[in-house]
């Protein structure tokens, strides 16, 4: 009878275990961060910060999609962002905890996917292109270039419906946000017409695989691109394809669970202070949203021509919005038809 | 003896209610509701969810899967037997041999499947060997195939094969064995007349629960299987997750769960002996 | 035969170590590649540092071995009352949540503790994720333990019972002893599942219960880090030392 009451005991202890001091949970991309980022603000703060990552939006959403998972402030991409309000997840931001704002760049301050910027505050932006081997001759520059029969097998796209979708969609020359059921049919087609020659549908991985020479193309997000360049240099090329790319940012919201939003807008608005975003956005090789922080970058990254882009460029780039629910549910069955094809 | 056998099934009685059947049932009742427009479950009761299962779409994955989880089990059971048989008549070192069988399985279920992706990709070992001892000039796609779902599969799921026929095969009557050779028959004969019948229950449990892994199996076709290839597992998480569809999810999870219990509960539960 | 049977043998165990043996060689390749370039522990340096790793371990641990306690004694008990008389809904139930796929128990669990904790304002954490394993680890261990049942002579207790015991010391005397190596068995068993562990605990884990799993999830979708190799590699050889240590302490 003893044994069986310590060792009802355990699991009771196992879940009173909570470290003392204020904390602040945050929930974050994997590689989002400077080194000194969390331990500054721990040590300006006298908080501890609890950091956990993730690899894809899913993830995320699974995690905190529950209402009582714990964490104060994720990252979602701003296609999520509508979704999880609608999900009763978020909680407002209260815009006098926040400094900063004056220093957004242009189409960050009244995004899109949330114009008042009530629920989420911009973090970096990213975009979606392609990341070929240098010595491909022609270099791939468009969509189109990853359907040719030289890459098979040793293409991949991304795990991910809105950019595979996307992607076939900016190919057939329609928008990357179309809930058109015709549209949407014919992306599907060059999907699963690309199918025999793709390896497989993988995210963050394809950086070793590219660096090692497995793969000579991949759609990848830019982020991943620029990292893989820097660990083989000279021998890979990105390209923002010719027929247009999908634009997203990563924004910063705060869960309505959470315990500690005054804590969590005091980290909001530290991201925003320019220094530590221009950190960051070093680190990571992201795009800053921030006006001052770019000014900051060191001058390799503050013009780097594939990190901000000219004009030219940027207008062939087509920010995801949110889809209709009907639109949504259109492009969930695709994919399911896409993978099990 | 009311009283100790109310004592002995009062922890899982209890476990089991909370734990499983509550879950269950409020899936149950979720796989009847709405979706919202953006997720979430509303009050309209329907049986729309049901209704949209009837389509090729969703049985191709299904019988997808239940091919991917048959194969996986058959071959656990033609390795995983004569592995048990070995250990079993390995004397006083049976418990070093089935630590051995163990002990690479005490790391996480993920650490072995990255042990696979590591072997076989393009320039793995496999490849690596290959190519040095001049069998192949260029490297073969292993990894990403649906040969590598299986091999993983299959490697991940085998001490789960191992461990229960081990166990019959311990408490077998070994004068049968012995009855059986001295009426002459061939060792041959022995094993698959006497000793394979004889451990008939274990080779049930074990396939059983081989083969409920794999059919719902998740992480091995998306790490291994490079997202190419949709299993019921995958399709199920997709509606919790990416989808946020939880009525068609939950109506999902009940009928891959129907369809388990059909295909499972005879062969568990045969000549009304049952497993439990 | 029993020379194909050691012949087999050798060939199943280098099949069962292989994969890890050369995760463990490569955890000391001072490349990040596959091309050996030298002896290097700086992979073990930088797992031991990485803070997520050793946590997720740890909680790994804690939570293995409370879920196996409690699974194993849920389990024999449930087993030895079933198998005294049968319980209709009981058996039933442990059928079904044998048959139930991971991630379907995952997501029911999900919403059972979003329920629970609407009305009683908790949070999902370590214990949420002990007591979702001790869950589906107990069917394993009835299972395991039922099968050696299903061998046991009633008569021996029955004799005991004559002799003047109790039931109760019928059977710590008489029946737990004969049970002991299949309870074992299954408490392994139970410690492997509720270690192995991804697709539930990942659902249901919260803030401070990151399992071992997870990370190393995490880690393999992003790419090849002999980081994961030298984690392995450490656990592999400290599990298995502990399993010797039992081993050679059980025989004597």
């Amino acid at each position: 009878m003893n044994r069986r009451v310590f060792l009802l005991a355990v699991p009771g202890l196992a879940g009173c275990y909570r470290p003392g001091g204020a904390r602040l949970n945050v929930l974050n991309w994997s590689e989002y961060v400077a080194p000194e980022t969390i331990p500054d603000f721990e040590r300006e703060h006298g908080v501890r910060v609890r950091y956990g990552v993730y690899e894809s939006g899913e993830e995320m959403l699974a995690r905190v999609m529950s209402g009582n998972s714990g964490w104060d402030v994720v990252f979602p991409t701003s296609y999520f962002i509508q979704p999880m309000r609608e999900l009763g997840l978020l909680s407002r931001l209260d815009k006098s905890k926040l400094h900063y704002l004056e220093q957004l760049a242009a189409p960050f301050h009244s995004p899109p996917w949330d114009e008042r910027l009530e629920w989420s505050l911009p973090y970096m932006w990213g975009a979606t292109g392609i990341l070929y081997q240098a010595s491909l001759d022609p270099p791939v520059e468009a969509w189109a270039g990853l359907w040719h029969p030289r890459l098979r097998n040793r293409v991949t796209m991304l795990d991910d419906p809105a950019e595979v979708l996307g992607a076939c969609l900016k190919k057939l020359g329609h928008s990357l946000n179309s809930g058109n059921e015709a549209e949407l049919s014919a992306a599907r087609q060059q999907a699963v017409a690309q199918k025999p020659l793709l390896r497989a549908y993988v995210n963050e991985i394809v950086r070793d695989q590219l660096v090692a020479g497995e793969l000579l193309a991949a759609q990848v997000w830019r982020s991943t691109a620029m990292r893989a360049m820097e660990a083989a240099p000279g021998r890979l090329a990105f390209s923002y394809p010719s027929e247009g790319f999908p634009l997203y940012a990563d924004n910063m919201v705060i869960l309505r669970e959470s315990g500690r939003k005054d804590l969590a807008h005091a980290f909001l608005d530290y991201l925003s202070r320019p220094k530590v975003a221009s950190r960051v956005a070093e680190v990571k090789l992201e795009s800053t949203v921030n006006k001052a922080a770019r000014a900051l970058l060191p001058e390799r990254l503050r013009n780097d021509p594939i990190l901000y882009p000219d004009a030219a460029v940027m207008s062939r780039g087509e920010w995801f919005q949110p889809l209709t629910a009907a639109a949504q549910r259109l492009r969930d069955r695709l994919w399911t038809e896409i993978k099990s094809a | 003896m009311n009283r100790l056998r109310l004592w002995c099934l009062a922890p899982s009685a209890s476990l089991l209610a909370l734990l499983f059947l509550i879950p269950m049932g409020i899936v149950a009742v979720y796989s009847l509701m709405t979706r919202g427009p953006y997720g979430g479950v509303y009050a309209p009761f329907t049986l729309e969810n049901y209704a949209r299962l009837v389509d090729p779409l969703y049985l191709t994955i299904l019988w997808r899967s239940f091919l991917y989880a048959v194969i996986s089990t058959a071959i656990c059971l033609a390795l995983g037997f004569p592995l048990a048989l070995f250990i079993s008549r390995s004397g006083n070192r049976k418990n070093f041999y089935l630590a051995m069988v163990i002990v690479p399985f005490w790391t996480s279920f993920l650490v072995r499947t990255y042990a696979w992706m590591f072997l076989l990709r393009d320039t793995g070992l496999i490849n690596t060997a290959l190519a040095a001892t001049g069998i192949i000039s260029e490297p073969l796609t292993l990894l990403y195939t649906p040969f590598a779902v299986i091999v993983g599969l299959v490697y991940g799921y085998l001490p789960f094969m191992v461990l229960p026929i081990y166990a019959t095969l311990e408490r077998m009557d070994r004068s049968l064995v012995e009855a059986a050779a001295d009426l002459g028959a061939r060792p041959l004969d022995t094993l698959l007349r006497v000793i394979v019948p004889l451990s008939a229950p274990g080779i049930r449990a074990g396939s059983a629960i081989v083969f409920i892994a794999c059919f719902g199996a998740y992480l091995t076709p998306d790490l291994l299987g490079g997202g190419k290839t949709i299993m019921i597992g995958n399709l199920v998480q997709n509606q919790f997750t990416a989808a946020r569809d939880w009525p068609f999810g939950a109506a999902l999870s009940l009928v891959l769960t129907g369809v388990m219990m059909l295909l499972l509960v005879p062969m568990i539960r045969s000549r009304k002996e049952g497993l439990l | 035969m029993s020379r194909w049977l050691s012949l087999y043998a050798v060939g199943a165990y280098a099949f069962l170590h292989l994969p890890l043996l050369v995760l463990a060689v490569f955890s000391f390749n001072a490349s990040r590649f596959t091309a050996w370039e030298g002896f290097s522990l700086a992979w073990y340096r930088e797992a031991f540092s990485n803070a997520q790793l050793v946590e997720s371990s740890v909680n790994s641990l804690i939570i293995g071995a409370a879920a196996t306690a409690l699974a194993t004694a849920t389990g024999a008990l449930c087993s030895y009352g079933l198998w005294k008389r049968r319980s209709a809904w009981i058996s039933s139930t442990l059928y079904l949540s044998l048959v139930t796929p991971e991630i379907v128990i995952g997501i029911a669990l999900l919403a059972l503790y979003q329920w629970m904790f609407r009305f009683l304002g908790l949070q999902l954490g370590m214990h949420t994720v002990v007591l979702a394993h001790v869950m589906f680890c107990t069917a394993f261990v009835v299972m395991v333990v039922a099968a050696r049942l299903k061998t046991f002579d009633s008569s021996l207790e029955e004799a005991a019972m004559d002799l003047g015991a109790t039931e109760w010391q019928a059977f710590l005397r008489v029946t737990l002893p004969q049970l002991a190596p299949a309870i074992i068995s299954a408490a392994m068993l139970a410690f492997i599942i509720s270690f192995d562990d991804f697709v539930i605990t990942s659902l249901v884990a919260g803030v401070d219960s990151e399992t071992l799993p997870m990370v190393i999830y995490a880690m393999a979708r992003k790419g090849f880090n002999p980081a994961v190799n030298a984690v392995s590699t450490i656990i592999v050889v400290a599990l298995g030392a502990l399993i010797l240590l039992g081993d050679r302490l059980n025989q004597q």
